[in-house]
């Protein structure tokens, strides 16, 4: 998983450049983003790689972290509950790691707290008007929309700059969101791609973990054994072609090499990767706690198998899941249950393989949520709450029901993160924004690209204009978070 | 990894030191120079990637700044000039073998008053530059190659230019071929062979109607022995209306970013256009007449390409809806990249800020603040042309005025820059490279200028008639010459023509093509469009009965400033299948249709149609106008809204729709909020019928049976659904049909593993594959071998070869299975052959 070439290497410079300038005329020709050489002036140096894959798990629609990971003060639900008094709705536990506390609820993430780092201070724009799948864009790819080129995903800059890690496995892997169907689809397809690398780098979408065996089968109804005549029909055909060389020999092997690679996948043993069925039982039933804790389950099979980067969501749907807007309290309770322990096993099984030191897990969501206080202060984000509400008498009001991006919580595991290590904070008393450290989009973004081996300012030029993988260059990795 | 050296003062020192050392040093220096360059590139990248140089943002600074006083266009000082990269290869100055021996860099780091450059009177380059320019050296010298220093850049002149066509090379006499003929003589190049009859049936086909021949299209075509059988297909093809239509609705779609769902229709922030883009495709609207159409839109049907996309929330200065309107003009127009210059003056043409903002200001209803780098500058910015040597828009007149006037400019006949973009497009199209390439990049030196404005040229004097240029350039010999096997690009990015490049189907031509081989085609279309030949509609058997209707009326008149709401409730039986309405008011309405906003017009003379078809569900649905009067206020004039519809539904029933007195008012218009409106339970009462006037009566008379005929006769007698009528599938975005959020004008040539698994296994797809074989095998074959011919025929337009042949007929066997020919048309169609429009 080297992808740097040592002093042994046996290409000389000459090859080397003649090798590129093929690879670049190719690509000049199609009018392809070129990667951006290193100034001296402003070196981009890449860093070395603590970490050869990354998992993100995404707690999409706004995961509220007084109810999750930043507890602050707790009463019970009671008829004529002040929301003065509404901060955190579940009591706080102790963890694995002194002088940190999060949710009741969670009592399995809080036992493996010590396997990594918690952030506390994570804070984002709040873009005028908080709208989920416009902070989930700007969240994956570090850029706000409407953009001017099409803004590849963070998993497609993985794929681009680091490749595969192993050619059969497809590199970027998007689990658990249905793009098709849902509220806001069009958003979510909009930055659920490669963007202007082109689809190679974009992600091979999973939306059910339990079906993701069949995206890599033959088709339906056909056996292994006419899978494989087709192809060797294909390939004879191929073969016997009189036309084969009308076009360029590159266009042509290429296409060819694609659908060899596609097969190889579909009929090889890689594969199984994507079939949780073949999980022993007793390690399938510590994840299944729904399609996202399969999910998880899943991520883990791929990453083992040599998937890049792997996203695995709670899934975003309008006003469901993480998406809090009534009935908090009982809706947090029930993904508490959904997340606690597939989260806390994928990073015990990373571990107990040898895993995590070389695996970067991340957990995040769009932005966090308060009992009334929408944005940051001082925002100009329209207040979504028509009415001022002081106490609240029925247990469906009882909950973290606005959007507020002055201050969330995020996990990271494994790649060189600090292990049992605390972040940033947020205030303890409204507005729960946070006063120490903050960490924005652009330098989480380079903290999780510094351990994966990639400098923030590396960029593309596209258009004749440099795109770089944190916007305009200027993620600071947090230097504070690596051990 | 030895990252010793990745700081540049010590390989400077490193440098110095090794200038007064033995050969022998120098020679190590350079190894470990050469090794550390070789780790840098590879440290920035894995091997599929290139490293290169940001020549325009990085180097071209530094020679600009210190160089070019003395050495770019007329001044080479001592011999050296550095307009264009040979001229800098060929110089002596520099050696790419060694170099860090090249003469460049010792002057520029010489410390000797008498040689060193710039010369001593003028500031030295910073140690940091230098290094840029020994990167730049070592990586080969890296050139754009749109770029020279001999003029600052390539400028192309604004106005039309004619040329005088070269003589006729051995009777080849389209004014394309003279052209091309003179530039491979004069290079000593072939000129390709003419291809034979299926290839060529097969590219024009697809090139021009994007389809696949049918396996009798081929027959007939093989068979016809007329001498201009070739010129009579062209036409044919061209004349095939609504095929014509579907196929470059792609193309049009992509360049105008409209498409069926996406980004922003969610909140009201975007519309589509494609009615009237269909449309205009289905009866040759010429360009000039679509781009002002686009530019000043005179009813909302174009609306949507001006308006562009608007998310909810607030968003970066360079992407304001006046900014994306000067880069989206910019770039389907005029093939200038407007988004370098919407932050800061261009560095890689001449486009600045200001030029950006003036053109966005012509849309703005205010003069801009100029933002650089999304930070205000404190200047102002009025509304302002590009070329203003063909005339200047004026700031101070209203918006719709000042839109008019940029129409008029934008389509000037002097405006050759306007021209010349849209027929690169179209040699792109049909010949796979363009003149000027890439075609959003319309500042770069065309590789054959005379030929680009001799089309420019044509275009115009046929009055921006697309099709003609199409079949223009379809009944040259080079169109119909073989392919190129050479690599399009030769070194330093000169692109040397050898005849038409193999291009990839787009994603909508692979669909369309293994539906047409399988019968898999969908049902319904989604586009909201009337696809039939508008020539072909009976109008004098329409009869028009709907009523004109407002609220309370005194003496036939209502007040100028009043607005009601008007509502109707139909209740459907069973789905719609086709049918649509028109729709006017004197003096603005708005539709909604089920609280949402669906179309609106304050334009009464322009009768607006409307598909219904996705719009109406089955049981109640609720018909809002938004209407108000105008005129001067204080006084009373004629209001009155008109509205009829002709529907047939699933269960063959058809149902008509008129304004009439069972329609209801009311009073209460609350405002609508992102596209919808809520309209209040109470407060309804009966409308007025409005006796209409003469102006109502004639607009009507004009064209609103005609447009009637439109909306209800599409129906039955529709052709099979194409793929460019659908929404974009993961399985089309697989196959590089882009999210149109942005302007794409050119899809990916590459076949990648992911796509590979989709065409592999995509259930979509793979049902359509069975379906086929179920269809060929339902057929009656005299002999596996007929089978194998016919499916050779209609798949690749050709016979199969005798080795093709006997690979089929052993596989199929003598009895051949649905499964198996299902397996062997996947084959055929995964072929590059098939892939490739060749």
């Amino acid at each position: 998983m080297n992808n740097t070439f040592n002093e042994d290497n046996p290409l000389t410079r000459r090859e080397l450049i003649e090798q590129m300038s093929k690879v670049s005329l190719a690509t000049l020709a199609m009018g392809a983003p070129r990667l951006l050489a290193s100034s001296p002036a402003l070196p981009v140096v890449q860093p070395p790689a603590r970490a050869d894959a990354c998992i993100l798990i995404w707690l999409a629609g706004g995961m509220a972290a007084p109810d999750t990971l930043d507890p602050k003060r707790y009463h019970p639900f009671a008829p004529g509950l002040k929301v003065a008094n509404m901060l955190s709705t579940f009591p706080s536990i102790d963890t694995s790691v002194d002088d940190i506390k999060i949710c009741a609820g969670l009592e399995n993430i809080a036992s493996v707290l010590d396997r990594g780092t918690l952030i506390r201070s994570h804070v984002q724009p709040d873009l005028g008007s908080i709208l989920h799948s416009r902070h989930q864009y700007h969240w994956h790819t570090g850029y706000v929309p409407p953009t001017t080129v099409a803004a590849p995903h963070l998993g497609a800059w993985m794929a681009k700059v680091l490749g595969p890690r192993n050619t059969v496995m497809p590199a970027f892997v998007n689990i658990g969101q249905r793009l098709e169907g849902v509220g806001e689809s069009e958003e979510l397809k909009a930055f659920t791609t490669g963007g202007f690398f082109g689809s190679e780098f974009g992600p091979l979408n999973l939306p059910y973990p339990d079906q993701a065996a069949q995206s890599v089968r033959p088709p339906q109804g056909m056996d292994a054994q006419r899978f494989a005549n087709r192809d060797r029909l294909f390939k004879q055909l191929v073969d016997a072609s009189p036309n084969r060389d009308v076009m360029s020999d590159h266009h042509h092997e290429s296409m060819v090499r694609s659908l060899d690679n596609a097969y190889r996948l579909l009929s090889s043993h890689h594969r199984d990767a994507f079939d949780i069925s073949l999980e022993p039982k007793e390690s399938f039933e510590k994840y299944n706690t729904g399609r996202f804790g399969q999910g998880c389950l899943l991520a883990r099979r791929l990453v083992e198998a040599g998937s890049r980067f792997v996203e695995v969501t709670t899934e975003y749907v309008p006003f469901l899941h993480f998406d809090t807007h009534n009935d908090g309290h009982t809706t947090m309770a029930r993904m508490h249950s959904e997340i606690d322990q597939p989260i806390a096993q994928l990073v015990l099984d990373l571990e107990s393989r040898g895993l995590l030191e070389r695996t970067l897990v991340v957990v995040a969501s769009e932005f966090s949520r308060d009992a009334l206080i929408e944005g940051v202060p001082g925002s100009s984000a329209r207040d979504q709450a028509r009415e001022n509400v002081e106490a609240v008498s029925e247990l469906k009001h009882y909950g973290l029901h606005r959007h507020f991006t002055g201050g969330s919580s995020v996990l990271l595991f494994g790649g060189g993160i600090k292990r049992g290590f605390l972040y940033g904070a947020t205030a303890p008393e409204r507005p729960l924004v946070a006063v120490s450290n903050p960490v924005s989009i652009a330098d989480l973004h380079a903290t999780i690209l510094n351990a994966m081996g990639i400098s923030p300012r590396t960029g593309y030029e596209i258009e004749g204009r440099p795109f770089y993988v944190t916007q305009d260059g200027q993620g600071q990795p947090v230097a504070d978070l690596f051990a | 990894m030895d990252r010793w050296l990745p700081s540049t003062v010590a390989a400077r020192t490193k440098l110095r030191v090794t200038e007064k050392n033995s050969l022998m040093f120098r020679k190590q220096y350079i190894q470990r120079i050469s090794s550390i360059l070789i780790s840098l590139l590879a440290a920035t990248s894995a091997i599929a990637q290139t490293p290169t140089i940001d020549f325009v943002h990085e180097v071209v600074p530094i020679l600009k700044q210190h160089c070019s006083g003395c050495h770019v266009g007329q001044e080479i000082k001592g011999g050296f000039s550095l307009n264009s990269r040979s001229d800098v290869v060929e110089s002596g100055m520099v050696d790419l073998e060694h170099v860090n021996e090249s003469r460049l860099l010792e002057l520029i780091s010489s410390n000797r008053q008498d040689e060193q450059m710039p010369p001593s009177d003028r500031p030295r380059l910073s140690s940091a530059e230098v290094d840029v320019l020994r990167n730049w050296l070592a990586a080969e010298l890296p050139w754009n190659a749109d770029f020279s220093f001999g003029k600052e850049y390539y400028d192309p002149p604004l106005r039309p230019r004619r040329i005088a066509l070269p003589p006729t090379h051995a009777g080849r006499n389209n004014p394309i071929d003279r052209i091309l003929d003179k530039y491979l003589i004069d290079r000593q190049l072939e000129i390709p062979p003419k291809v034979d009859d299926q290839t060529f049936l097969r590219r024009a086909t697809l090139d021009l109607i994007g389809l696949v021949p049918t396996f009798d299209e081929v027959k007939r075509f093989s068979q016809d022995g007329s001498p201009d059988k070739r010129e009579k297909l062209i036409e044919q093809l061209l004349a095939r209306k609504i095929d014509y239509a579907d196929h470059w609705l792609t193309f049009f779609n992509d360049l105008l970013r409209n498409d069926y769902s996406g980004t922003g229709f969610i909140t009201g922030g975007r519309r589509q256009i494609s009615q009237w883009l269909y449309e205009a495709l289905l009866t040759n609207k010429p360009f000039d007449q679509m781009t002002r159409e686009l530019i000043a839109p005179p009813t909302d049907a174009s609306r949507g390409f001006i308006d562009g996309i608007q998310w909810r929330g607030s968003t970066s200065a360079g992407q304001t809806l006046p900014i994306q309107f000067s880069q989206s003009i910019s770039q389907s127009f005029l093939g200038i990249n407007m988004k370098c210059a919407s932050c800061h003056d261009s560095f890689i043409d001449r486009w600045t800020l200001k030029d950006a903002y003036g053109l966005g200001a012509v849309y703005a209803d205010a003069p801009l603040q100029l933002h650089r780098c999304d930070k205000p500058t404190g200047q102002q910015q009025t509304a302002a042309w590009l070329f203003p040597e063909l005339g200047q828009v004026d700031p101070a007149s209203p918006r719709n005025v000042r839109l008019q006037q940029l129409s008029l400019l934008m389509t000037h006949p002097d405006n050759g820059r306007f021209a010349r973009t849209i027929v690169n497009r179209l040699w792109y199209q049909l010949m796979g490279r363009g003149l000027v390439h890439p075609l959003d990049a319309m500042q770069t030196q065309p590789w054959n200028t005379d030929l680009l404005d001799y089309l420019a040229c044509e275009l115009v004097d046929k009055n921006y008639d697309l099709k003609a240029i199409l079949q223009l350039i379809a009944s040259s010999e080079a169109y119909q010459s073989a392919s190129s096997r050479e690599p399009p690009v030769k070194a330093a990015g000169e692109f040397v023509y050898c005849g038409p490049v193999a291009r990839r189907m787009t994603a909508e031509q692979f669909m369309d093509a293994v539906w047409q081989l399988t019968d898999a085609a969908p049902n319904t279309i989604a586009a909201p469009i009337f696809r039939f030949d508008p020539s072909q509609v009976d109008v004098e058997s329409i009869k028009l009965t709907g009523q004109w209707i407002w609220g309370t009326l005194t003496n036939n008149q209502s007040p100028a400033d009043e607005s009601l709401l008007i509502r109707k409730t139909i209740n459907l039986q069973d789905a719609v299948i086709s049918g649509g309405a028109i729709v006017t008011c004197d003096n603005a309405f708005t539709l909604y249709i089920g609280n949402r906003e669906i179309l609106s017009s304050s334009d009464w003379t322009q009768l607006q149609s409307l598909v219904l078809r996705d719009l109406l569900k089955v049981g109640d649905n609720t018909l809002v106008f938004r209407v108000s009067n105008g005129g001067t206020a204080g006084t009373l004039g004629p209001a009155g809204l008109y509205f009829e519809a002709r529907l047939s539904l699933a269960d063959g029933s058809s149902l008509a729709i008129r304004s009439d007195d069972s329609w209801e008012f009311n009073r209460d218009v609350p405002q609508a909020r992102e596209g919808r409106l809520s309209a209040p339970n109470t407060g309804w009462e009966r409308v007025s019928i409005a006796e209409p006037n003469v102006s109502w009566n004639q607009m009507l008379a004009r064209e609103g049976r005609q447009k009637m005929a439109v909306a209800e006769l599409q129906s039955d007698r529709v052709p099979a659904v194409r793929a460019s009528l659908l929404k974009n599938t993961p399985l089309m975005q697989s196959l590089g049909r882009p999210i149109r959020d942005q302007i794409v004008s050119m899809r990916p040539t590459e076949l990648t593993t992911l796509e590979a698994i989709d065409l592999a296994n995509e259930p979509t797809l793979a049902a359509a594959f069975a379906q086929g074989g179920d269809r060929w095998s339902a057929q009656v074959w005299s002999s596996t071998a007929e089978l194998v011919d016919s499916m050779f025929v209609s798949a690749l337009s050709r016979e199969p070869s005798e080795s093709e042949r006997k690979l089929f007929a052993e596989y199929l066997g003598s009895h051949p299975t649905p499964d198996s020919i299902s397996d062997a048309l996947w084959s055929l169609c995964m072929l590059p052959e098939f892939m490739f429009v060749r």
